[in-house]
């Protein structure tokens, strides 16, 4: 390894008493290795350069003749690259590029924002600095995470990691804490939905209903008004209950027949552009060799959203597409009409949740499609604090 | 008075378990399987082909024979030999 940083020679030997040469050399303190004897009056060795230069007297005495087969290593690779400038100019320009672009944040990510908007946050940080195309040296992070903090009050905390060209910017979103229940306010405990009362924890108050009951929104489900039976005197308390109910949720989707159910065979066709502005580059096109076929685009913008550099790739792919015979789409067509309507219904329903239950219900369109009712029966908590109003 | 001097020198390596190849200026072999032989204080190639290689030292000539053998390092006291070594005699 050493050898080959430091070069060197591979070197043919002629002459009659060659275990002379070598005795010689190593004397001298010529290093000497691959010595190999190839006939009788000729061997090859591998020799340092240093080496070579001192190897004339011992020819001198010996009366052998020495050749350079072969020169090995980088000292003579260089020297090699030295008749081509340009390719050296290009391997340092190619460096300099790829430090210099490297020396820039090209990308901007956030992390835990779910209510503050990621714009807002970016703008924060181009305000910063901190933004598509910046320089990274000279910026100072921890000043801006805490500039961050202070301009987007519902941040509690931020933090900004450059790695490489990419700028992670984690933040955690402040909590507002719950409103704080006045117990010196009198409140009954309403029903916020329509349900059957499930389970019943009444901590403060008179319960109205018992589990099992069904409850219309807006029913008195634990009351503040508590009257003592024995002093006939009433009294105004906070009504406090926790009521888990069973509630529905319906979701429709509506399925057409119009123009056939397709499906698609797994055969596809890619496409590829790029986009320059007003170029656009094709280098990757076929014939489309199906009959039937939808397109599929998809855009991946260089450098996220084409802020500063307006180039895009383009790939658009065509899947081949069969057409499905009546009776099997109709089964097709119940089932996108299910997940539809289940994605209706996810929708409404709120996420503190658990479901239970889940019905499928389908009508028939007479000769246009299907329409699917999806029922989702979960368990929610349905109390809702209400003022007494004291007449 | 040289022959003296060996005696007393052995017997002081032996008394003393002190390795003898430094004290009596013994050369040092040592090989590993068939293929790599080297050999530490020697005084010189006498003779190198592939089949044949003589080494000079201080207990006499060395002979290592085989086939397809190279002198793969040598310096000023140590020489290392491969390729199918067959016999070595002294």
């Amino acid at each position: 390894m050493w050898n080959y940083i430091v070069g060197y020679l591979i070197i043919k030997v002629d002459g009659l008493s060659l275990e002379k040469f070598i005795n010689l050399a190593v004397n001298n303190g010529i290093f000497l290795w691959g010595i190999k004897r190839s006939g009788y009056t000729s061997m090859t060795a591998c020799i340092s350069i240093g080496g070579f230069k001192r190897l004339k007297g011992i020819v001198r005495k010996v009366r052998c003749r020495v050749r350079i087969v072969d020169k090995r290593g980088l000292p003579f690779l260089l020297l090699g690259l030295r008749r081509r400038k340009m390719l050296l100019v290009g391997l340092l320009a190619f460096l300099i590029i790829l430090y210099g672009l490297s020396s820039f944040i090209w990308t901007v990510e956030v992390e835990g924002n779910a209510k503050v908007p990621e714009e807002k946050l970016l703008d924060v940080l181009a305000k910063y600095g901190i933004k598509p195309g910046a320089f990274k040296k000279g910026l100072d992070i921890s000043a801006i995470e805490n500039r961050l903090i202070i301009d987007v009050p519902d941040i509690w905390w931020a933090s900004i990691q450059l790695k490489g060209t990419k700028a992670i910017v984690k933040v955690v979103e402040a909590v507002q804490p719950p409103p704080m229940v006045d117990k010196n306010i009198p409140c009954n405990i309403v029903a916020s939905k329509d349900g059957i009362i499930y389970e019943m924890v009444v901590l403060e108050g008179r319960p109205m209903v018992k589990e099992g009951d069904t409850v219309k929104k807006g029913q008195l489900l634990v009351s503040g008004v508590i009257e003592d039976p024995e002093t006939k005197t009433t009294r105004l308390v906070h009504a406090m209950a926790q009521v888990t109910a069973r509630t529905w949720y319906e979701g429709q989707a509506v399925c057409y027949l119009d123009k056939g159910l397709t499906r698609r065979t797994g055969r596809k066709v890619v496409h590829r552009f790029i986009d320059i502005g007003r170029w656009v580059v094709e280098y990757q096109k076929e014939d489309i060799p199906f009959k039937h076929y939808e397109m599929e685009e998809k855009r991946v913008p260089f450098f996220g959203e084409g802020r500063f550099f307006p180039v895009t790739m383009v790939v658009r792919e065509y899947y081949e597409v069969e057409m499905l015979p009546a009776s099997a789409s109709l089964q097709q067509l119940k089932e996108i009409a299910q997940r539809k309507a289940e994605e209706d219904v996810n929708k409404k329903i709120p996420s503190n949740t658990k479901i239970v239950d889940k019905r499928v219900k389908y009508d028939m369109i007479e000769g246009k499609g299907v329409k699917a009712t999806v029922y989702v029966e979960v368990l929610e908590d349905i109390a809702l604090e209400q003022k007494i109003t004291v007449e | 008075m040289r022959k003296k001097l060996r005696e007393v020198k052995t017997a002081v390596s032996e008394m003393f378990e002190l390795p003898k190849d430094i004290m009596l200026n013994l050369p040092r072999i040592s090989m590993i399987g068939n293929n790599q032989m080297l050999v530490e204080n020697h005084r010189g190639v006498i003779e190198y082909t592939p089949e044949k290689i003589r080494l000079n030292s201080t207990i006499g000539v060395i002979r290592v024979e085989g086939e397809d053998m190279d002198l793969k390092n040598i310096a000023a006291d140590d020489v290392m030999i491969t390729g199918q070594i067959k016999r070595v005699e002294f």
